[in-house]
């Protein structure tokens, strides 16, 4: 065996969208706006909604399923399940093994990771250790999924324009060259208040008041993000490409967290990415937090931007405050795996998954 | 041959300053006896947090004890395992890293329930011996007072609030501490068994919710009972068989601490006799995913177990979850603290 860790890479992505289209016109009846001014602030459309009864496990389970068939793997081959949500069904069991059972993944390890919006990282970042530490290990599920819905107030215009429902899942397993380079997360949880579901856990515990006074909604202090994105974006990018010795010249796409279109592309030419490099995929469904960066990883592999080799800067950021990059080199599977992607052929939306009792 | 691995550098643990006795329950009208809750579960007692306390007020003290243990005062990366976070979002685990003046780090929150602290222990194994970090504060937490329902006789007299934390450091298989061997696993088949039904994204909260009880934590305790002894049982021996102990060379068994019955039963299958067996439960009830790091830093505390010892780790939890630790005893003496308030916000630099 060569010296260095195991080259881990993705080998599938799938996503999964919810039935119900939210339109602009929706939201800005119930917000006092216009259709017009949402899409020229947010750059977004559109958002899906999840029905009545559908959970984060249920759209998190057709995008695993759906990032499977992308890699051609089974479900039995799967030795982990990590999911990524601020969403999560209930507070236990953990969404993941709700997942690991709508799936039948009997032989993975399911468990939830909470990093808000950069939650896929997180778990990427712990699958491809995991992957490496664990003999006989070979292929993760890492699925950020939200269902940001009933956390919404649908009258409070800085929350309901921006957040929709979805799962974007990636297959994580050995490939033959490149894969994920040096992973690097951080946190700072003095900004925790900066964006909060106030109630519902162990600080303020649910009761008929706290359900009154939408605490369980949304609280975001949109000026005080906004200062951390545009803070955040260049730093990540610049300690992703110093870990990875390139220079933004040889990035061939920046896929990131992406809060809303609009504001993604603003900060994402002041830090010189071109319009050619970066992937917007808000426009038709918001910003669905944990889902995002692999709902837009997903999207590149369905348009062909990521051929073999490409160069792609991942970075996120979150609620927490939590935030992190890499460089991910898009790569052929090792010659032992069973499959390799098919990025053009896959549908956009698996099908819908069966109902839990 | 010895091999990288995560190695257990420092312990430490907090309880709330208020203890509930059995007859304390009694008083407060729940319908049972101090002898009824003894017999049935082994519990004389558990802790409970002032109102407006969170788990991360729990999980920094014990957070900031296993680093005085280790005679460290940063960590790589912190993790909290939890199934009653202080908000569904943001994670707790940022918090905690900032309230410890690790600003900056890594950190994250784990759910799997009351396996959550053995699962974080793998998962940082896994973060150290890649190379990825040095070190990680692995605390387990948990404020089971927010969720069980105090009239509820099958969990009120069962559940405590606390936590228990460990400083993991790059070491090897050979230092006093290390983590030798895991075995995990999950089953969703049986998320029923255990479970906090409202309150996410599958039966939101509501204005004008009145199925309050939707709110609290249930468990169905028969099903639960056969269950755990069952995959308790099955992953220690898969644990042992992995790390090539024969189960009588072990010397320290800790079990998670949910009902002596079920450890009893686990011990007698395993056939570990009842001196090599520790815990607190009759003490603090159980936490969750603060009982193994808990029961841990307690049995150090008081030198229960000398460092090198062959130590055997295991639980089981909703979800379903299980899993299962080989690793030696650490040489760290355990760290106590109360819960630490939390700072109004903007005041939290240290």
């Amino acid at each position: 065996m060569s010296a260095g860790p195991v080259p881990i890479g993705v080998l599938g992505t799938g996503t999964y969208l919810p039935p119900t289209v939210v339109t602009n016109e929706e939201i800005a009846a119930l917000t006092g706006t216009s259709a017009r001014w949402i899409e020229e602030r947010t750059g977004i459309r559109r958002r899906r909604r999840a029905l009545p009864g559908q959970a984060s496990s249920d759209l998190a389970a057709a995008a695993v399923q759906a990032a499977l068939t992308d890699a051609r793997l089974d479900v039995g081959d799967l030795d982990l399940v990590v999911l990524a949500t601020s969403t999560p069904d209930e507070l236990g069991p953990s969404t993941a093994c709700r997942v690991q059972s709508l799936l039948g993944a009997d032989r993975a390890v399911a468990f939830d990771v909470s990093a808000a919006c950069s939650g896929w990282l997180f778990g990427a970042r712990v699958a491809v250790d995991w992957l490496r530490a664990e003999t006989g290990a070979r292929y993760a599920a890492v699925v950020g999924v939200e269902t940001y819905s009933p956390f919404v107030d649908a009258s409070d215009r800085a929350t309901a324009v921006l957040f929709g429902d979805g799962a974007a899942a990636t297959v994580l397993g050995p490939v033959a060259t490149g894969g994920f380079g040096r992973i690097r997360l951080g946190s700072d949880g003095t900004r925790a208040d900066q964006v909060l579901i106030p109630a519902g856990g162990s600080r303020i515990p649910a009761t008929g008041r706290t359900v009154a006074g939408k605490d369980h909604r949304i609280h975001m202090q949109g000026r005080q993000l906004a200062s951390f994105v545009n803070g955040v974006f260049p730093s990540l990018i610049g300690s992703a490409l110093d870990d990875a010795a390139l220079g933004l010249s040889d990035i061939d796409l920046v896929v990131a967290h992406q809060p809303n279109p609009a504001m993604l592309r603003d900060v994402a030419r002041r830090c010189g990415v071109l319009p050619r490099q970066l992937v917007v995929a808000g426009r038709d469904v918001g910003n669905i937090g944990a889902a995002s960066m692999p709902f837009a990883l997903a999207q590149a592999a369905r348009a062909g931007r990521t051929t073999p080799g490409a160069r792609v800067l991942t970075l996120a950021f979150g609620a927490g405050l939590t935030w992190g990059s890499t460089v991910l080199t898009w790569a052929a599977p090792a010659a032992t795996a069973p499959g390799g992607p098919v990025a053009a052929q896959r549908p956009l939306e698996a099908p819908i998954p069966r109902a839990t009792p | 041959m010895t091999r990288p691995a995560a190695v257990i550098a420092g312990l430490g643990s907090c309880l709330p300053l208020r203890r509930i006795t059995n007859a304390d329950l009694v008083q407060e009208g729940l319908n049972t006896s101090d002898e009824w809750i003894r017999t049935r579960t082994g519990i004389r007692a558990r802790y409970r947090v002032a109102p407006g306390v969170g788990t991360a007020d729990l999980a920094v003290a014990a957070g900031r004890a296993a680093l005085h243990s280790a005679g460290r005062t940063t960590a790589a990366c912190v993790l909290v395992a939890t199934t009653t976070p202080d908000r569904p979002c943001p994670a707790t685990a940022p918090e905690v890293a900032a309230r410890l003046g690790l600003s900056g780090t890594p950190a994250f929150d784990l759910a799997a329930v009351c396996s959550g602290f053995l699962y974080a222990a793998q998962v940082a194994s896994a973060l150290l011996t890649s190379g990825t970090f040095d070190s990680a504060l692995v605390v387990g937490a948990e404020t089971y007072s927010a969720i069980v329902d105090p009239q509820d006789r099958d969990t009120a007299v069962i559940f405590g609030d606390g936590a228990g934390a460990v400083l993991l450091e790059r070491g090897t298989t050979a230092d006093p501490g290390a983590f030798i061997r895991f075995d995990l696993g999950s089953d969703g088949t049986h998320s029923d068994l255990i479970e906090i039904p409202s309150g996410g994204s599958r039966r939101p909260r509501r204005h004008g919710d009145t199925s309050e009880a939707d709110h609290f934590f249930r468990m169905r305790g028969r099903e639960v009972y056969g269950q755990a002894v069952l995959r308790m049982t099955a992953s220690a021996r898969t644990v042992l068989s992995r790390a090539q102990w024969p189960a009588a060379t072990v010397e320290a068994f800790i079990g998670h601490q949910a009902n002596q019955r079920i450890l009893d039963a686990v011990a007698q299958r395993l056939l570990l006799p009842p001196e090599r067996c520790h815990g607190n439960l009759r003490h603090v009830g159980n936490t969750a995913a603060a009982s193994i790091p808990l029961a841990m830093a307690d049995a150090a505390a008081c030198h229960l177990v000398g460092p090198g010892a062959r130590t055997l780790l295991t639980a089981f939890g909703g979800g379903l979850t299980w899993g299962s630790a080989a690793l030696t005893w650490p040489a760290a003496t355990a760290f106590h603290l109360p819960p630490e308030p939390r700072p109004p916000q903007g005041e939290q630099h240290e």
